[in-house]
């Protein structure tokens, strides 16, 4: 009895809160200030550092597979 | 026959993950719960709240590609498990993932921080240079640390088969 007691109390609490809105008026304006003509130079900038480690990475995964091997004998 | 040992598949996968995982570490407690900085804050800073929503696009558009970097780490963390010339080794893994925090760190702190002045680690201040600093100072000791436990981890050569019941 007592945790439906508790369980009711919660869930009025939640109901009479403050109801949170999606922000309709200031989307257009995001939106407007996000894909600006400099859209692509902030995705390759921002992305830069994230490439640099990615290329460590993979160059350090296919290392052995680089690496010269030594020439086999020429056969005669 | 003695097939050689090949330890970077192992080490590649340590630090990409890593990278990725110091990655979430940036943008979950600086960008986020601290709330220091945001991915392009120094130029557009979050003073109202359609430049606090574009800032938070582009900590979105930071998380997917570090999210990115942990998969594909994950992947090579796979392929490895596979391999035999690839020795298991807890130490060599870790020692990966700590260089791998310690790089993301150093390159995004001398790139986005230094350089291009993206944002700086402590916006609310007048000198950001000593937290930037840090945050460099901290990457270059995960890279020191990772290099000590990599090193440690070149005595185990067993892969991972041998590990299996």
């Amino acid at each position: 009895m007592m945790r439906i007691l508790g369980a009711a109390w919660l869930i009025g609490l939640l109901l009479m809160g403050p109801v949170a809105h999606a922000c309709r008026v200031c989307r257009p304006r995001v939106q407007a200030q996000i894909h600006t003509p400099d859209y692509t130079a902030n995705l390759l900038i921002l992305l830069l550092p994230i490439a640099v480690v990615l290329l460590v990475g993979a160059g350090l995964y296919f290392a052995p597979a680089l690496k010269p091997r030594p020439s086999l004998p020429a056969r005669s | 026959m003695t097939e050689t040992l090949h330890r970077t598949p192992l080490i590649a996968a340590g630090l990409l993950m890593g990278a990725g995982l110091g990655g979430f570490v940036d943008g979950i407690v600086l960008h986020q719960i601290l709330q220091w900085h945001n991915m392009l804050s120094n130029q557009l800073p979050p003073d109202n709240l359609v430049a606090a929503k574009v800032n938070m696009y582009w900590d979105g558009v930071f998380h997917a590609a570090v999210w990115v970097l942990t998969a594909i780490g994950l992947r090579m963390l796979w392929a490895a498990s596979r391999r035999a010339d690839v020795p298991w080794s807890g130490r060599t893994f870790v020692g990966g993932l700590l260089l791998g925090w310690g790089l993301f760190n150093v390159v995004e702190g001398l790139i986005d921080h230094t350089l291009l002045g993206l944002h700086h680690v402590y916006e609310y201040t007048d000198d950001k240079q000593p937290w930037d600093m840090a945050f460099l100072a901290f990457g270059a000791l995960l890279l020191l640390a990772g290099w000590g436990l990599v090193r440690a981890g070149r005595h185990d050569t067993a892969p991972r088969a041998a590990y299996q019941a």
